[in-house]
């Protein structure tokens, strides 16, 4: 803009500053918005669920955000130390998921899980964390560690290596087939609160993981651990100069991102009651994009967005797709999901909780 | 104490070959490597690789830097060998005694006998140990011949196996009567080497390199760098000629593989546009792929789908013209988006072509799953271009025109501009780069190529389903530049036959493709990032950037300050 | 004579030049529009097959190459004095992986006949790459309506099978739902995969047309976990029974899942073919007893006398019992391409063998014998065997109780 400009007015400068990239985006913006508030009102205007059933959708929506955001913990948490969005994050799930199975299937047969089920779920559990931390803890040793804060391609494919050899190589130890998780008796059932019903599984894994969730945030708030990561996520050559042990807080960091994807791993299982060496690669996609949508490094915001990807995934295509009068809606779901994460891409990539990075990416 | 150290080293080392080999074994790969037999009856490929993990422990049991002498190398080489047996020898043992089976599904008896040559629990573990042993010994004693003998041994030792391993090409070549027959029916039987014509594969490879190294000594002179890269390229000729040939020699099969193969280059080149040059992560490159593909199906099918009739000649170059198109739509909304984050949008975009594609709800226009099929083969006036030769060289010849592009484009304004996009955006504002414009000609170039690639896959196969349309192939694409060498067309060529060309070739061993797969791009990157063959300028830059992070890290080298 | 030596002559360069056109030939004492195959004495017959052998359906391949192999011993491993060599190809059931199955085989020198697949998108591309490399091509579990359509292309000439048409088991899937089950309202789901989607067009066609109604036709993704809000939206539409004609993974959530969302109480759920194996059991739990699965009819009474005998002799052999549904179609390939082989192949005073690949061709269509999974004649068009439907019923949620008629039933027609 030259110094001898007419002073136009500020409107009638903004308007020249204009180009097609905004217009584009604005379309998009306006298209998507459209798309889902009609749908909505078609779909309200239909009104096919009861509230029975819109409280199951809601139910519903809610465990599969509780599995998402802890699997979006652990992504935030390592993005936040290492810059690295550890694409086999998913695939320590499906391995927590699957040391579960081992001791669950026993477990079961032998009516120990229906009579004890505190111990159980405790057993469970503990072997599951120890088998998704260690492989995480190995995968950071001999994967990730010549990369630390590299930026550029190749961290990112090595990660995409690592899923592959991971799920690979669970393939080849368990055999290909879907194998079914144990279904002991008292989680078949369902509370009764009136005509609304929660099956007891949900409320199980939405009371837990809120619980464990909880947990987390009280490490990384209140121990010096916990602090150090803070730091170094923040600033990491600023913490090394404060005596932080950069290597520490990356092998910590590793060690809760690991347990809370065995969590969730054990979780997933017991709600979709199947094991499978490729069930971890699309949630954690789509649980990275809720930890995006949260904002990234931000462990408060990785649960709200992981709770509202599962709403939407569950709501969505039932409400504005159907709406629209779409077919076979269920089958779109993965689009939603995905246009949510590429929104929130463009439009707010700090996420809706996290701060703008000061700093540009590679 | 030294001796202590040593041995230390070599154990620990020598541990880690017999996890390797144990994961092998309980992962499944060990007993299908052993269903291939190199030497009928007497070699397969399982055993030769336990073999060679003994022998790979003792020739790394020490690191040169440690400056062993002989003795000690042998020594440490026998104890690697023995320490890479004992994980082996203990899975052995350990099959035999518990029902492992239940829980790993690859451990069978047949991996048992494979692992203890059917010997039963005690023999058998005992020739594990002893083999082992004898491995490293071996390997140890190649690490210190001297370097001519060694790489001959080697040499010979790697063709016997190639010779096994592909012996279904090679047979397939040389499928001919008469002399060629012979040959042939003296080195191979119905699947896999005679003994003799081991044997003879063996003198023969190893003539052939030791004629080779005193040819290369006689040169006298090392040549100077103009002189080394017109070997490079005259090289570099003679190979793409053999390959230009070998469809004709050795029959359709391997013209279908080697389309496959130029299928996946000319994707290669586009994408090297994309994030070889302009660092533009794209991941999301399948939908391009898919856009190319379906175009040319709904204006060439012969079926209610189609929206026109027109010849493979036509619908082509608007397959190409619509693929640029969507590249260009696609890139619009993600321009500010960047590095990782980049990466996550184009895949989602990409996921989202592929679930459109396979909808009840584009199924009207784009044939949902059932997808649009008899697609009809090009013509070239009366003749059908129908078989995977003839229609290999159409793909060789649309890889020439767009290497040639892509060749030009890389020296133009445009590349300049991308790679200074690629090394620093901002500055790249700074300097007068139109941002928008570079952007969206890197997507709607590396689109181009996608659709020219998407619209020979569609003839080639006749019909387009869905589920060829997945993330894996984006991922496929860029793992091939990034292992052949970004930025850099030989590159690109080499990492797709490693990388495609192999595992098609290596049919029977597909399941666990995805297995070395994952295990290669680890491995690159960790070791070469810049690829097989990089651009000269990428090999300077990457390694430029070590020397600084080596320097910087030198840092912590220094001795501590006690805590 | 002059012809011959013009044929000799070309024959190289057309492989020089690596077409695979099958050319009219005469070779020996026989001649052949379309090419002559010569198997030097004690040279192997080649057969070759392609199917799907890895992946989560490889339950379904592995047990038709095992029912060929079993084949193959039945007849002492030879024909005519040479050795049968078979060459299995794993076509991953997709439309890619059976293209390079079928080229691989059809530059196999001296293929003879090609027996596969078991997917039909495979079919699709591979049969007419077959034929044109002159190898007829017997399909053993493809089932979808087109390939042996009367408007099929000529490019499918080659193409038969002995296993029947999806149209036929779609009508017979509507039948029993609508007339025998008083349905009246259904839901379809698919899978996205071309041969479940073609399966519920043909039965909501004739589900319709019988005076039924569809309520919605829904998708699912093959890898899909978590149905229950679609089950819920299903639930809302509130249909008598809902038609699934999946593979195993997502058919066992389906299957899984309706116990635990409300309002399915009184829903029926009706499978398909696919869903015939263990895994399946395994994978639904407890949800799968009482389940129904549309199937041919492969019982006792429906199959040829020569059933019980191959299932006494599948378990001798591989120490279990079918581990999948088409083993008796695979078999019953097989002995039909061994047939119209010995049916026209000549012998030469040297030993060598002699087969035209078009009379091989019309021999597989007009060759008919007794199958073990019922009477096999070729109509005009490929179709080869004979449709009878039935539902079957799962009784027991143990996977280790799975046996064809005892864990599922037959349970209809009666």
């Amino acid at each position: 803009m030259s110094a001898t400009a007419i002073d136009r007015g500020p409107w009638l400068t903004a308007l020249a500053r204009i180009n097609a990239v905004d217009i584009v985006l604005w379309a998009l913006r306006i298209g998507v918005l459209l798309v889902v508030v009609v749908g909505t009102i078609n779909e309200l205007i239909k009104d096919p669920y009861t509230a029975a059933q819109w409280f199951d959708f809601l139910m519903f929506g809610l465990t599969l955000g509780s599995i998402y955001a802890q699997i979006a913990l652990g992504y935030t948490m390592v993005y936040g130390v290492l810059r690295l969005i550890n694409f086999a994050h998913g695939d320590f799930m499906m391995c927590g998921a699957f040391a579960g199975y081992f001791v669950a299937t026993p477990l079961e047969n032998s009516g120990f899980l229906d009579t004890h089920p505190v111990a159980g779920m405790a057993a469970i559990l503990a072997v599951a964390i120890v088998v998704s931390t260690t492989i995480a803890l190995l995968t950071e040793r001999i994967a990730y560690r010549p990369f630390r804060r590299a930026g550029g391609l190749a961290p990112l494919i090595c990660a995409i290596g690592v899923s592959f050899f991971l799920e690979q190589t669970f393939r080849g130890m368990f055999g290909s087939d879907v194998k079914a998780y144990p279904s002991p008796s008292w989680q078949r059932s369902a509370f009764q609160f009136g005509s609304l019903q929660i099956p007891r599984v949900d409320a199980l894994v939405i009371v837990l993981a809120v619980l464990f969730m909880g947990l987390l945030y009280l490490i990384v708030q209140r121990t010096r651990m916990g602090t150090a990561m803070r730091a170094t996520s923040e600033d990491p050559e600023a913490a090394a100069l404060m005596g932080i042990d950069v290597n520490k807080v990356v092998v910590f960091t590793f060690i809760l991102g690991g347990a809370m994807a065995g969590i969730a791993g054990v979780f997933y299982a017991f709600v979709y009651k199947q094991v499978y060496f490729y069930m971890g690669f699309e949630p954690g996609v789509k649980a990275f994009g809720a930890a995006v949508l949260g904002g990234i490094g931000n462990i408060p915001g990785a649960m709200l967005g992981g709770f509202f990807l599962g709403l939407v995934e569950s709501i969505g295509p039932s409400v504005f797709l159907d709406g629209l009068g779409i077919p076979a809606p269920y089958q779109l779901r993965d689009l939603i999901a995905f246009t949510l994460l590429i929104m929130v891409l463009i439009f707010r990539p700090q996420g809706l909780l996290g701060e703008r990075m000061a700093k540009k990416r590679a | 104490m030294r001796r202590f150290f040593f041995m230390r080293t070599a154990v620990g080392r020598g541990l880690m070959f017999g996890a390797g080999g144990v994961h092998l074994a309980v992962v499944g790969v060990l007993l299908m490597l052993h269903n291939r037999s190199i030497i009928v009856d007497t070699l397969s490929l399982g055993q030769a690789t336990l073999v060679m993990l003994g022998v790979a422990a003792g020739a790394v049991a020490l690191p040169e830097r440690l400056s062993p002498d002989r003795g000690a190398q042998l020594a440490a080489g026998a104890v690697a060998g023995l320490a890479a047996a004992a994980p082996i020898a203990l899975l052995a043992v350990a099959i035999g005694t518990i029902r492992l089976q239940s829980i790993f599904v690859a451990l069978t008896p047949d991996l048992l006998k494979l692992l203890t040559s059917d010997l039963g629990l005690g023999w058998g573990s005992a020739l594990l140990l002893g083999g082992g042993l004898l491995a490293g010994l071996i390997g140890a004693a190649l690490r210190v011949c001297p370097p001519a003998i060694r790489s001959t041994l080697i040499a010979a030792v790697t063709a016997v196996i190639l010779a096994g391993v592909f012996e279904e090409l090679i047979q397939l070549m040389l499928q001919y009567e008469g002399p060629i027959g012979a040959v042939r029916d003296t080195l191979y039987v119905w699947n896999g080497l005679t003994p003799l014509g081991a044997v003879i594969v063996f003198v023969v490879a190893a003539a052939v390199h030791q004629a080779w190294a005193i040819f290369g000594r006689h040169r006298g002179t090392a040549p100077d760098e103009g002189q080394l890269r017109r070997q490079r390229m005259i090289r570099a000729g003679v190979a793409l000629l053999v390959l230009a040939i070998m469809p004709v020699l050795a029959g359709a099969y391997i013209g279908q593989v080697l389309m496959l193969v130029g299928l996946y280059i000319l994707m290669g080149m586009g994408l090297n546009l994309e994030v070889g040059l302009a660092g533009l992560l794209d991941l999301g490159f399948v939908a391009f792929f898919a856009v190319g593909a379906y175009t040319t199906a709904l204006l060439t099918a012969d079926s209610p789908h189609a929206l026109l009739h027109l010849g493979f000649w036509m619908a082509m170059p608007v397959s190409v013209v619509l693929a640029v198109l969507v590249g260009v739509v696609f890139g619009l909304p993600v321009l500010g988006v960047r590095g990782d984050y980049l990466a996550v949008a184009t895949m989602g975009l990409g996921e989202i072509v592929r679930v459109l594609v396979l909808s009840d709800f584009a199924a009207p226009l784009l044939g949902g799953a059932q997808g649009v099929l008899q697609i009809p083969k090009p013509r070239l006036g009366d003749v059908v271009l129908g078989s995977p030769v003839q229609l290999f060289y159409v793909t060789l010849v649309a890889s020439g025109v767009a290497a040639f592009v892509a060749w030009r484009l890389e020296n133009s304004r445009l590349g300049r501009a991308w790679m200074a996009l690629r090394d620093d955006e901002d500055v790249a504002q700074a300097l007068g780069i139109n941002l928008v414009r570079s952007k969206l000609l890197a997507y709607g170039l590396g689109a181009a190529f996608a659709g020219l690639a998407g619209s020979i896959f569609a003839t080639m196969l006749t019909s387009v389903y869905p589920s060829s349309f997945q993330l894996l192939i984006s991922i496929n694409v860029l793992a091939l530049i990034i292992v052949g060498g970004m930025g850099s067309l030989p590159g690109v060529v080499l990492g797709s036959i490693v990388l495609i060309g192999l595992p098609e070739l290596l049919r029977e061993f597909g399941e666990y493709r995805y297995l070395f797969y994952g295990a290669a791009l680890i491995v690159m990157m960790q070791w070469r990032p810049e690829g097989l063959w990089p651009s000269e300028v990428r090999r300077r830059e990457l390694h430029a950037g070590e020397t600084t992070a080596e320097l910087d890290q030198g840092a912590d080298l220094l001795p501590a300050e006690p805590r | 004579m002059a012809r011959h030596a013009l044929a000799m002559a070309l024959a190289p360069v057309a492989l020089l030049l690596g077409m695979q056109i099958a050319a009219a030939a005469t070779v020996g004492p026989v001649t052949d529009p379309i090419g002559v195959i010569r198997i030097p004495k004690g040279a192997p017959v080649m057969i070759g097959a392609y199917m799907v052998l890895s992946g989560p359906d490889t339950a379904l391949g592995e047990d038709e190459e095992r029912a060929i192999k079993i084949g193959v011993n039945n007849v002492g491993g030879k024909l005519l004095g040479h050795p049968i060599a078979l060459d299995f190809e794993d076509d991953q059931c997709d439309a890619e992986g059976g293209q390079t199955a079928a080229t691989k085989l059809a530059s196999t020198p001296n293929m003879v006949i090609a027996l596969g697949p078991a997917c039909s998108s495979s079919a699709t591309p591979a049969a007419p790459i077959l034929w044109q490399a002159g190898i007829t091509d017997i399909g053993t579990a493809c089932t979808a309506p087109a390939l042996t359509a009367p408007d099929r292309k000529p490019e499918y000439d080659g193409f038969v099978r002995t296993v029947y048409s999806d149209n036929d088991q779609g009508a017979s899937d509507a039948d029993y739902l609508y007339k025998a089950e008083g349905y009246k309202t259904a839901v379809t789901v698919h899978d996205g995969s071309p041969y479940a989607e073609q399966l519920v067009t043909v039965f909501g066609n004739d589900y319709e047309k019988l005076g039924g109604k569809v309520l919605s036709k829904e998708a699912v993704a093959p890898t899909d976990v978590d149905m229950h809000p679609l089950l819920t939206r299903i639930a809302s539409e509130k249909p008598d029974v809902v038609y699934f004609p999946i593979f195993t993974a997502a058919a066992a959530q389906i299957l899984r899942q309706s116990k635990e969302v409300p309002g399915l109480e009184h829903t029926a759920f009706f499978g398909g073919s696919a869903l015939l194996s263990a895994d399946f059991i395994q994978a639904a739990g407890p949800a799968v007893v009482g389940f129904r699965i549309g199937y041919p009819d492969i019982s006792a009474s429906a199959m040829g006398k020569g059933y019980p005998k191959f299932v006494a002799e599948y378990k001798k052999d591989y120490g279990e019992g079918p581990i999948s549904g088409y083993h008796a179609n695979a078999y019953d390939a097989f002995t039909l391409a061994y047939k119209a082989i010995m049916k026209v192949s000549k012998t030469d005073k040297a030993g060598n063998l002699y087969i035209g690949r078009k009379a091989l061709r019309d021999a597989v269509f007009a060759t008919k014998f007794e199958g073990i999974s019922g009477p096999i004649a070729c109509d005009a068009y490929g179709e080869c065997s004979q449709f009878h439907g039935t539902v079957l019923q799962f009784t027991s949620a143990d996977p280790k109780t799975f046996g064809v008629g005892k864990n599922p039933i037959k349970i209809w027609p009666k």
